[in-house]
């Protein structure tokens, strides 16, 4: 039989240097794990303002002097997989905290942990439900008719179907890592949804259990999830701020609450499997969800190496929607990169912040509106797109009959 | 005449003899009871009467068999079938071995094929012959067993039961095939490493830091996870794997709940039913509330 002929006395002599460096590691290791950790998540202080059922409405505090106040609120409405301190994991590394800095007066969904008595809940009972008494509550708590909205993962997929049946009640609209086209075989995800028989899996669990998703989540990459992931934590367990970061992220990733079985059923039979969204074939509480409805202005987030929501599953809203300001932005991430990079950190929230600006002319309270001047209608609309890599922007812009202009 | 009785565990001249005495014994003693005495009339009841009639019954019965079994022709008959006994069993004994040894033999096979498998990278095809020989060894000597419809009052509850059985086994197979296809990648990769390896060793490149090879193998491992998961036997496996684990949970909650149905307590299925109807009350009760105008902010009812 064949050997390869492998300098092994060359390898061993490294292990043996690396063992070295490791018994050092482990030693300051000990001091670090058994030392005192702070991985606390979502420290950045809010009330509770409204409370319905299992869900809540967060409102975080900004600081009311600041001169840069947007005077519009935003809704930010996460998935129902997983749990929305995603946005605010650690002090240096907070999307609620950029948004605060810059002036954002921000009110977020807080999901809960759905029960068995919560199983036969329906996506329309999410949008039509208790989001659309959420935003009608910021609405009238501030006195103006729209508010903007902006979605994370499966609650991107919920705010563009509230949006396409509320239009009137949306000011600016943005999606970040959001399917809305499913009929694609580049996520395993997709692929391995159309065949799911969903009828037996309710029948068998009820609710769907967040430890079963996150088994399939794991399953995506078991090599960089569920080997490489721990050897980093190994290699830097000395280290306290890697510690308690790699501890929070942990936290976070396992803290999955079961997602409701009718609303599972639906979002995988009607997308996942008949791709209806997209088509503007989609029907929540007997009225059509139809795209062309979404008038509002529309920013499109995407991870160009997601793994889970890959970008040919977002990257058709912008092309189906009523709207004539779109923008789509695909970063060099993946599905948790844009919230927790450091990198993109620093171009992810101001973005949003700066769009949002740029829009805010002021909806003006609802009594008053009638006397007001009606806002100037915005020239020469533009699609564009923009695929931002290590800090170069590289911006693909469609002009209205569909030419393409690109530049840096 | 002793040679033959040596020959048959049930010898024709010890046993009945020996039937017939213990009978007439047992009759006596009976016999021997006095029937109505005074001290035992105002103790005894109708059930200590009935008992003694029953004894004598079956006694006499004992004795009339035995009677029965006086003449030459039955004795022998009798005794062939106790005789035929022994030679039942060892038959049944003698095919469960057969079908063991086929069971194992199958499997040696399939196993042998093991080392055999796909190649580096292609996921198509997967040779996974060894579960599909547990399965069919399973479904045709084994299964049928759970299959015998059950009799009597409790039948509902056998049948449940070796539905179950029967369940959790397939499920324990399909888990193991899609544990073993979960694996092969880290079979490969380990094989496409060690190539990887000489080939860079006959060009003097070979990394020297640990590191190095664990992330070459990492990429290796990483590619062989990613063509696995595209593949339609993966997802196959998958499926299959998925569908009889809820086939499982599904019979297992029925055992359960049968189970829990001779307690008094409330069952799942109570509780299922009971949050479906309060699930459309609250429906309803919050169309109406917002008719009238109720916020249905739970902290302004506080």
């Amino acid at each position: 039989m064949d050997s390869p002929k492998i300098p092994l006395d060359l390898i061993l002599e490294k292990l043996a240097e690396d063992a070295e460096k490791a018994k050092e590691r482990v030693s300051k290791a000990s001091e670090v794990l058994q030392g005192r950790l702070d991985t606390r998540l979502a420290t950045t202080p809010y009330e509770v303002v409204y409370e319905e059922d299992r869900v809540k409405l967060k409102h975080y505090f900004r600081n009311e002097n600041a001169e840069n106040k947007l005077k519009v609120p935003l809704l930010v409405v996460y998935a129902l997989i997983n749990r929305e301190t995603m946005l605010d994991l650690q002090p240096d590394r907070s999307v609620v905290k950029t948004f605060l800095e810059g002036g954002v007066d921000l009110y977020m969904i807080d999901w809960g942990y759905p029960k068995r008595k919560d199983r036969f809940l329906t996506i329309n009972d999410h949008v039509n439900g208790y989001m659309n008494n959420i935003v009608d509550f910021i609405r009238e708590r501030h006195s103006i008719p729209k508010i903007n909205l902006m979605g994370i993962c499966m609650g991107g997929t919920f705010c563009v179907m509230y949006s396409a049946l509320h239009p009137q009640k949306i000011k600016n609209l943005i999606t970040t890592v959001t399917p809305s086209s499913f009929d694609t075989d580049k996520g395993l995800l997709h692929v391995w949804m159309r065949d799911i028989d969903v009828d037996r899996l309710i029948r068998t669990f009820g609710n769907i259990p967040g430890d079963l998703m996150n088994f399939g989540f794991l399953l995506l990459n078991p090599a960089r999830l569920m080997i490489d992931k721990y050897v980093g934590f190994l290699e830097n367990m000395d280290n306290k701020d890697f510690v308690e970061n790699f501890v929070r992220m942990e936290k976070w990733i396992f803290d999955s609450p079961d997602v409701p079985g009718e609303t599972f059923r639906q979002f995988v039979e009607d997308c996942y499997q008949k791709n209806l969204l997209i088509q503007s074939k989609m029907n929540l509480g007997g009225r059509r969800v139809d795209l062309k409805n979404l008038t509002m202005p529309l920013l499109n987030f995407y991870g160009a190496y997601d793994h889970l929501v890959p970008p040919e599953a977002c990257n058709q809203l912008t092309k189906a929607v009523g709207s004539k300001d779109v923008e789509d932005i695909c970063f060099e991430t993946g599905h948790i990169g844009i919230y927790v990079s450091s990198k993109i950190q620093k171009q992810f929230a101001p973005k949003i912040v700066e769009w949002l600006k740029q829009r805010d002319e002021g909806d003006i309270p609802a009594a008053k509106r009638k006397a007001a001047n009606p806002l100037p209608k915005r020239k020469s609309p533009v699609r564009s797109a923009k695929n931002i890599a290590g800090g170069k922007q590289k911006t693909i812009r469609k002009t209205k009959n569909g030419g393409k202009i690109e530049g840096r | 005449m002793a040679d033959e009785d040596n020959q048959k565990p049930f010898g024709e001249s010890a046993i009945f003899p020996w039937l017939e005495s213990v009978a007439q014994l047992w009759l006596n003693m009976v016999k021997t009871v006095p029937p109505h005495s005074s001290t035992l009339l105002k103790a005894q009841n109708a059930v200590q009467e009935r008992f003694s009639q029953q004894l004598d019954t079956n006694l006499n019965m004992l004795k009339s068999f035995s009677k029965m079994m006086k003449p030459p022709e039955e004795k022998s008959a009798a005794v062939n079938t106790a005789g035929a006994l022994p030679e039942i069993f060892l038959k049944i004994a003698k095919s469960g071995f057969d079908v063991a040894m086929e069971i194992q033999r199958h499997l040696w096979e399939k196993a042998g094929k093991i080392g055999q498998r796909t190649e580096a990278y292609n996921f198509e095809n997967l040779d996974q012959e060894i579960f599909k020989a547990f399965s069919d060894v399973y479904q045709n000597e084994l299964q049928q067993y759970f299959k015998i419809p059950p009799l009597g009052l409790t039948r509902f509850y056998q049948e449940r039961i070796n539905e179950l059985l029967d369940k959790h086994n397939i499920f324990e197979t399909t888990l193991a095939e899609f544990l073993s296809i979960l694996y092969l990648p880290m079979e490969k990769s380990f094989k496409v490493f060690q190539e990887k390896l000489k080939e860079m060793a006959e060009k003097g490149e070979i990394p020297a830091a640990t590191k190095e090879n664990y992330a070459l193998w990492l990429k290796i491992l990483e590619g062989h996870y990613m063509n696995l998961f595209k593949s339609a036997d993966y997802t196959e496996a998958l499926h299959r794997m998925l569908n009889h684990l809820e086939d499982f949970l599904i019979v297992r909650n029925e055992v359960i709940q049968d189970f829990l149905t001779m307690m008094p307590v409330v069952t799942h299925k109570d509780i299922e039913d009971l949050y479906k109807e309060f699930h459309l009350l609250k429906k309803r009760v919050k169309a109406l509330e917002k008719r009238l105008g109720i916020s249905p902010n739970a902290l302004d009812q506080r």
